[in-house]
């Protein structure tokens, strides 16, 4: 059946390529910079696997984390900002047979996720520096793989490369929450995140695959595309440059959003979330609250690839979007654990962040995408100094708490400072995300928008009242009252993050000048 | 003209930020440790002093310039961000009333900046002290100054952040953190409607500029006009404590005195009725909203004359004293007094804040006695009850807001782990084996104790206990599973360990192993796989 509309349809979206946007230009650097990116940490991994020497693993990890920092900044740097289409794309056969080649590039949209990144993987080497004793040189190869995959993620511009990507997380992550995760319950939630998110694969798998075979029909009818006739499409600009039918894009549509929603993660599918943050350890819950893969995903593959569908099918986004800030928001006023209680503010927070995807305008989609980087320094930031909490008292529990300002003003200070900035208060990146999503929200879907509000009150309500809890009032425990301040590496670390928060907040520009040809782009892609 | 501008724009723009520098500094001090403990109160009142000083004397500067060349007007100095058509800029709109304003908040701040250092000393808290009174000057000055509304919002939010800071000064006392929140929470409802009118600045007049604003907002439907004046005063009556919102000044007396009394009674609560003011051609279109705002004011001079009727500390008593009088501001605008709520404004604070810090030493100085129920509640007994309850404002919002949002999330909370738990995901962790190790580990259990008691046989590898025990089919895939697994193992019973050999053996244990632990894994999520078939079948 599906094969029938792929024929019937097709006709119908016909569309001159040079109507679309994007465009593509090969790399402005001579050599494969975005190859060399992926390449440094596995490479890393090979030297720690060489050294026998345990406390080296950390330094390599370190090195190598930094020299990914520096590579990515060196692709921000040449990056043309007036050209909205890809860059630095380099192109090598990969399997033939299906005419699956290796492509990678980036453009606007998720060039900034390659710093951000390698600064969040940066800051949980450093949190972990003596936080991890048993099998150190394991974690931190197993970290540096987790990094390949995601910056992988973010450069590739082939379906099934993303997927190989996408699905090579998994495995790092598996092992890190079994062993080293500090909640008792750790492999229960290890085995419930891989499932979850097997599960999130199959749709994805199926979606993308669709989507070639609908290009291989296209050309054996009526080759308008230069491809040779019958070939299988996986590349993502030629996907790009030629629009599905549209019952198609309905399909390919509500499977991409499937799959991107167990990641994201979007309503009724988040139950692993607050899993991971209570079993897993504080880098992974780091890594999960910081890079928001699915709303990525959504971002560069779902509304791209089915433009008309989600055009038809914005209501469901929107609506989506707004039960979860609805429903992360008020199950956060009931947590009295403070990593549970983070974890569903991130529910919530996802959930704006798909309400600025679903306005389709320039503004939510750049305030989406600027929440998106928020999350690195702002969950991934609260995630590791929840680490050093936890690593000084043993719990995040409210009750086994009170009173830490007592003893450690500077964790409790920079634990306020994140706060306001997920809060969303003028003079951190927050405000910059929020207005933005808030203001375009408000014009297209008005009552999710004041909705939304309402989510942003609670939000100060569930935030204030837990850190009244475990931050303020009386020292009543006796591991807060002989607990240490931040040690100097610690709070170089944190600074680090509230620096950027800062500077990210007071000239947000430097971000949305970086985001804005593309963002436009997308939006005129949805438009013609 | 212009050049005096040029350079009059150079250094406006640090009348604001110099006082929130100053805040940044003491911060930056105290996470190096340069400035910590009694030896670094010197180096904090400089920079606290300084900055507002430098501050003061610019508004001085700029008074001048206004006085001897002319009012400045609308000044932009850049842009902060844009997304589209969405563009804020870093403006500021100096007419006759916000220099007014802006001299008054620097003179009030600058003094009490002063008076806290000798008021202040060997407090625990000096430099936090500090840097919150700066961050509020500069928030203060910020909201008088500003040419945008998202630039005033900017100011209005940070004054909200350093008012939950001062009130959680004394963080160890729970009541104290506690009225901070609350505090904090209801402004934040304030908010909400600031953030609803610039959406409506921006969409129904394609503008964040005051002064554009203003200008167009008599071209509005007087629906459109209706809503942007009702969400500006929604926020204002929030921050001016107003009825309904009016509880939350009381709450905010926790603050250190006095400085934070002036805080609140003479710089914050005012806030309001200058964003209210300054609204006048836009409200002067909306009547309906004129009335209530006439109507709010009249409510709250009616709420803080009773209440203060009953109260016998002179905190409370002037905190209430200056609600009423706000409200009387609120009510003059209503009016349309536009100019008689100006004066009301500027006189009031300054009398406030002579009245606010003189209290203390007053205390000191006089001796009086508690003052006697008066006759007017002495009659009406109800009364009494009211204004000692406060006409039950607070219990209301707790009755009305706080409890049943707090019992929607308990319930929620319920719906999360009971059904959509259970719906997506795996079941309940205590009753079945989560992973191999778990197992793993019960198997080595069971054989140490099966070879400790030697009377019983040591279960096998595949005995039929153990085997029910570990390969549980759960659900359709589950059960499907566990079919297919039963089959391989009696084909691996019958066929190959009767003519195989003993590395064959071992491999197809090895590889039944990792069967039933993949089954394992996969015969969990039952309800994930039949949600995706569902969603397949929805959509071919």
């Amino acid at each position: 059946m599906i094969a029938e509309t792929i024929v019937s349809e097709w006709t119908i979206s016909e569309r001159t390529t040079s109507e679309i946007m994007i465009a593509s230009t090969d790399s402005t650097i001579g050599f494969p910079i975005l190859s060399i990116l992926l390449i440094v940490l596995p490479f890393a991994c090979a030297i720690i696997l060489l050294t026998s020497d345990q406390l080296k693993a950390r330094w390599i990890a370190l090195i190598a984390a930094t020299i990914s920092l520096l590579i990515s900044l060196i692709v921000v740097f040449s990056f043309d900002q007036t050209n909205p289409g890809f860059q630095f794309i380099e192109r090598l056969p990969w399997i033939p047979s299906l005419n699956i080649d290796y492509i990678v590039g980036i453009d606007g949209i998720s060039i900034l996720f390659l710093p951000l990144t390698s600064l969040l993987f940066i800051g949980i080497i450093l949190s972990s520096w003596n936080s991890i004793r048993s099998m150190p040189r394991l974690f931190f190869i197993l970290l540096l793989l987790l990094e390949t995959a995601t910056l992988g993620i973010f450069v590739s511009l082939n379906t099934i490369l993303f997927f190989f990507f996408w699905e090579l997380t998994l495995i790092p992550i598996y092992f890190l929450i079994i062993y080293w995760g500090i909640g008792a319950n750790r492999r229960y939630a290890a085995v419930k995140y891989t499932m979850v998110m097997m599960a999130g694969g199959v749709p994805l798998l199926f979606g993308f695959i669709l989507a070639a075979f609908n290009h291989a029909g296209l050309n054996h009818t009526g080759s308008h595309t230069g491809e040779p006739a019958g070939e299988l499409v996986f590349d993502y600009i030629t996907l790009l440059n030629n629009p599905l039918p549209a019952e198609l894009q309905t399909t390919i549509f509500f499977l991409l959003l499937l799959g991107f929603a167990f990641k994201a993660p979007i309503f009724p599918l988040h139950t692993w979330l607050p899993a991971i943050a209570m079993e897993g350890p504080a880098s992974i819950a780091a890594i999960m609250t910081g890079l928001k893969l699915g709303a990525y995903g959504l971002i560069r593959f779902t509304v791209p690839l089915a433009p008309d569908a989600a055009q038809n099918y914005h209501w469901l986004l929107a609506g989506l979007g707004i039960t979860g800030v609805l429903y992360g928001a008020v199950l956060a006023v009931s947590q009295t654990n403070l990593r549970k209680m983070l974890a569903f503010s991130s529910v919530s927070h996802v959930g704006l962040v798909i309400l600025g995807i679903a306005s389709f305008s320039t503004q939510g989609l750049q305030g989406a995408l600027f929440q998106l980087f928020n999350f690195t320094l702002v969950a991934g930031g609260i995630f590791i100094l929840l680490g050093f909490l936890h690593h000084r008292t043993g719990s995040t529990e409210v009750v086994s708490l009170g009173g830490v300002a007592k003893t450690m003003p500077l964790l409790a200070s920079f634990f306020f400072i994140f706060g306001l900035a997920g809060l969303g208060v003028p003079g951190t990146n927050g405000f910059i995300a929020e207005n933005l999503i808030l203001v375009s929200v408000l014009e297209t879907h008005t009552g999710a928008g004041i909705a939304a509000l309402v989510g942003i009150v609670l939000a100060a309500a569930y935030f204030l009242t837990i850190y009244q809890r475990a931050f303020l009032g009386p020292v009543k425990n006796d591991v807060v009252s002989t607990a240490m301040d931040l040690r100097t590496r610690e709070l170089l670390l944190t600074t680090g993050f509230c620096v950027l928060i800062i500077i990210f907040g007071i000239f947000p520009n430097i971000i949305l000048d970086i985001t804005r040809g593309a963002s436009e782009g997308w939006i005129n892609l949805l438009k013609s | 003209m212009n050049e005096a501008n040029s350079v009059l724009q150079a250094f406006v723009w640090l009348i604001p930020f110099l006082p929130m520098l100053g805040a940044l500094a003491i911060g930056i001090g105290f996470i190096s440790g340069k400035n910590r403990g009694e030896s670094g109160e010197n180096q904090t009142t400089l920079i606290a002093n300084g900055t507002a000083l430098l501050s003061l004397l610019i508004v001085f500067a700029v008074d001048l310039h206004a006085i001897v060349i002319g009012v400045p007007g609308q000044l932009e100095l850049a842009q902060w961000f844009s997304s589209g058509d969405y563009q804020v800029n870093l403006s500021f709109n100096l007419d006759t009333f916000a220099l007014v304003m802006m001299t008054l908040v620097a003179v009030i701040s600058v003094l009490m900046i002063r008076f806290s250092v000798n008021y202040m000393h060997r407090e625990a808290g000096y430099q936090r002290f500090f840097m919150i009174m700066s961050l509020f000057m500069g928030a203060m000055l910020l909201i008088v100054m500003s040419g945008n509304v998202v630039l005033t919002f900017t100011g209005w939010e940070l004054a909200g952040v350093s008012s939950y800071l001062l009130i959680a000064y004394v963080y160890d006392r729970p009541v104290a953190v506690k009225n901070a929140t609350r505090v904090f929470v209801t402004n934040r409802i304030g908010d909400a409607g600031f953030i609803i009118a610039i959406f409506l600045s921006f969409h129904l007049l394609k503008t964040l500029e005051w002064t554009e604003i203003f200008a167009g907002s008599s071209s509005l439907t007087p629906l459109g006009n209706n809503i942007l004046a009702a969400s500006f005063v929604l926020a204002a009556i929030a921050k001016s404590a107003q009825v309904p919102f009016a509880p939350w000044i009381s709450r905010a007396l926790e603050g250190p005195t006095p400085s934070s009394a002036i805080f609140y009674g003479s710089l914050m609560v005012h806030a309001g009725v200058y964003l209210i003011i300054r609204l006048q051609p836009v409200l002067e279109n909306s009547p309906i909203i004129m009335s209530t705002l006439a109507f709010i004011g009249l409510l709250t001079v009616l709420y803080s004359f009773f209440s203060n009727l009953v109260q016998t500390d002179v905190k409370s008593n002037l905190i209430f004293s200056t609600t009423s009088q706000v409200g009387l501001m609120f009510f003059s605008c209503g009016m349309g007094w536009f100019e008689l709520a100006s004066w009301h404004l500027v006189l009031h604070a300054l009398w406030r804040a002579y009245q606010f810090l003189h209290a203390p030493a007053l205390m000191h100085l006089m001796d009086r006695k508690t003052r006697p129920v008066h006759p007017l509640l002495k009659r009406q007994g109800w009364l009494y009850t009211a204004s000692l309850q406060r006409f039950w404002l607070d219990p209301m919002a707790d009755w009305l807001l706080v409890r049943p949002i707090k019992s929607i999330a308990h319930d929620t909370e319920r719906f999360d782990e009971k059904v959509i738990n259970r719906l997506v995901g795996l079941p309940e962790q205590t009753t079945a084996i989560t992973s191999i190790a778990d197992w793993e580990m019960q198997k080595s259990i069971s054989q140490t104790a099966g070879l400790l008691s030697k009377d019983q046989p040591v279960k096998g590898w595949h005995s039929e206990a153990e085997k029910q025990e570990v390969s549980r089919g759960h659900g359709f895939a589950g059960k499907l599973l566990e079919g297919l697994a039963d089959m391989l193992f009696w084909f691996e019973e019958h066929l190959v360990l009767k003519s195989g050999g003993e590395g064959l053996l071992k491999l197809l244990n090895l590889i039944g192993h990792y069967l039933l632990q993949i089954e394992e894994l996969l015969s969990q999520p039952r309800y994930l796989m039949l949600l995706i078939l569902a969603t397949f079948v929805v959509i071919i």
